[in-house]
């Protein structure tokens, strides 16, 4: 049997026709899998996530291209510690390699960012977050074919919408990668799905309390912490299923979805 | 060039100078009554406005409104530090709120203004395809515990955040014209000097420079659209002159 046909048999199918994980995922602790985090950096030293930055890097730009250097700086501003810090909560055995595009300078922040999401995927972490976006045109076309190049690559980015009227990069490509927005749900493994709109998910993010600086907290609102409940429930999904395709990802979280809107409509 | 003189152009130039910045302070000045406008509306206590300085996504605080305004206004931010340095990088808002009154929230910009921020909304100022600055709420009014800023508000102060993103990319426009006319200046003669001086003066008295200024905005949006926006728009500006050209004929007659 191929690792494809097993994979099939290991997701379930339900009454109602949607494919689900067999295993009880909501048990599942993200043990075995490594979230790459493209953002500010991770501090691996606050309590929630000690010893569980197993790598960090910051980018630099040499000669025009830019490079990945090991980093302890920890984070510059807050955010991808926050973001972590999220993840960690929902799935605490999960382990993250930080790559810190922000504050690089030189190039542009598009580009930084581009060669953030290259080198995870080069380095095939199964999922990435992604906080960042872009609203230039000249990077739609890179873009896109990165996260072509991540699909294929069976790579699972999730990466927070941007909620202002201008189409934001790479939110907007709906087929090759997960995009979520906020919700004011409080339970973090309520998440819903809207087939058919661009920004197809959503999750908590508003009010989310999690790791800050200094080893201190703060209550947060915004996408960018919608995003991570989503990628830690995707981090459940593959510690049971670790050959996943962003394919049955979706549809997992479809079904999931699904599931959640009907649990709340009998509640 | 002998002492004197030398005195005598370094005053010109600082008189001349001093026009150009009237070239900036009315944008300014709009952009700090927009900021009141819109904290009083969040129930904000302080609000600021932060732009881009330099290449490199360091950050510089333009306009600010509230206590500490004076102490903010030209203070920097280097790339990627902080909640603005984020939301600069990511065009992503975002709320954020020290609600158990832990540990330092915003050390650098604290420390230096002597303010004390708890809760925070910041939100990206974007113009065209570009993320120009970060616009920034603090506190609420009143006394501490300030509550978080809420999604609702973070929504309706990206209304704010869109008028306040034109007017910053106005301030750039303005802030362009008045370098090149510092150079113009630092390398003229007199003569030229005060013909400057008199052109400024004309721009900043004209009743038809908003017009003036509201066409030129137009075109360069246009120009922006792309290569066949461009084609066109001159295509009807050209047929426009000719238009005009004709209408101010005295006659029609060919002899």
């Amino acid at each position: 049997m191929s690792i494809g046909e097993r994979e099939a048999t290991d997701l379930n199918l339900t009454m109602s026709g949607y494919f689900v994980p067999r295993h009880n995922w909501r048990d599942a602790t993200g043990r075995g899998v490594t979230i790459a985090i493209i953002d500010s950096g991770i501090d691996g030293t606050h309590p929630d996530l000690a010893g569980k930055v197993i790598e960090s890097v910051k980018a630099r730009v040499e000669n025009g291209r830019v490079v990945f250097d090991p980093s302890d700086e920890g984070d510059s501003s807050g955010h991808g510690t926050a973001c972590a810090g999220i993840i960690a909560r929902i799935a605490p055995d999960a382990r993250f390699s930080s790559i810190k595009v922000l504050g690089a300078g030189g190039l542009g922040d598009g580009q930084v960012f581009l060669a953030g999401l290259e080198y995870a995927i080069k380095r095939r972490f199964k999922v990435i977050n992604l906080s960042l976006g872009t609203t230039k045109p000249h990077f739609f076309a890179p873009l896109h074919d990165m996260l072509d190049r991540a699909y294929q690559a069976g790579c699972i980015v999730v990466a927070a919408a941007n909620n202002l009227p201008q189409p934001s990069f790479p939110s907007v490509f709906s087929s090759s990668l997960v995009s979520v927005i906020r919700s004011e749900e409080t339970d973090p493994l309520k998440f819903g799905f809207h087939f058919g709109e661009v920004i197809e998910l959503t999750a908590p993010g508003v009010n989310v309390h999690t790791a800050w600086l200094d080893g201190g907290y703060r209550t947060l609102t915004g996408n960018s912490f919608a995003c991570p409940h989503i990628t830690g429930i995707v981090a459940k999904f593959v510690e049971g299923y670790p050959n996943l395709t962003p394919f049955q990802v979706k549809a997992a979280l479809y079904a999931i979805a699904r599931e959640n809107s009907n649990i709340q409509a009998n509640a | 060039m002998p002492e004197r003189d030398l005195e005598a152009h370094l005053r010109r130039l600082i008189e001349t100078i001093d026009i150009a910045n009237v070239l900036t302070e009315p944008i300014t000045t709009a952009i700090e009554r927009l900021l009141a406008v819109s904290a009083a509306s969040l129930d904000s206590e302080e609000a600021s406005v932060l732009v881009r300085d330099g290449d490199q996504g360091d950050l510089r605080f333009l306009a600010a409104t509230g206590r500490v305004a004076d102490r903010l206004r030209g203070m920097k931010i280097p790339a990627g530090k902080g909640v603005a340095g984020f939301v600069l990088m990511s065009g992503q808002p975002m709320a954020v709120s020290d609600v158990e009154g832990e540990s330092s929230f915003y050390a650098e910009v604290d420390k230096a203004t002597g303010y004390d921020t708890q809760t925070m909304l910041a939100l990206p100022l974007r113009a065209g395809d570009e993320v120009v600055g970060v616009l920034e709420y603090v506190n609420r009014r009143g006394d501490p515990p300030h509550t978080p800023f809420t999604a609702d508000e973070m929504d309706r102060a990206g209304i704010y955040a869109d008028a306040i993103a034109a007017l910053v990319d106005s301030y750039y426009s303005a802030r362009l014209l008045k370098e090149l006319s510092s150079r113009v200046i630092g390398s003229a003669e007199a003569e030229t000097t005060e013909q400057v001086r008199a052109w400024l003066g004309s721009i900043r008295d004209s009743s038809g420079h908003r017009e003036r200024l509201d066409l030129a905005l137009l075109v360069r949006e246009l120009a922006r659209r792309g290569d066949s926006e461009r084609r066109l728009a001159r295509e009807l500006l050209e047929s426009l002159l000719k238009y005009s050209d004709s209408m101010n004929e005295t006659s029609y007659l060919g002899y």
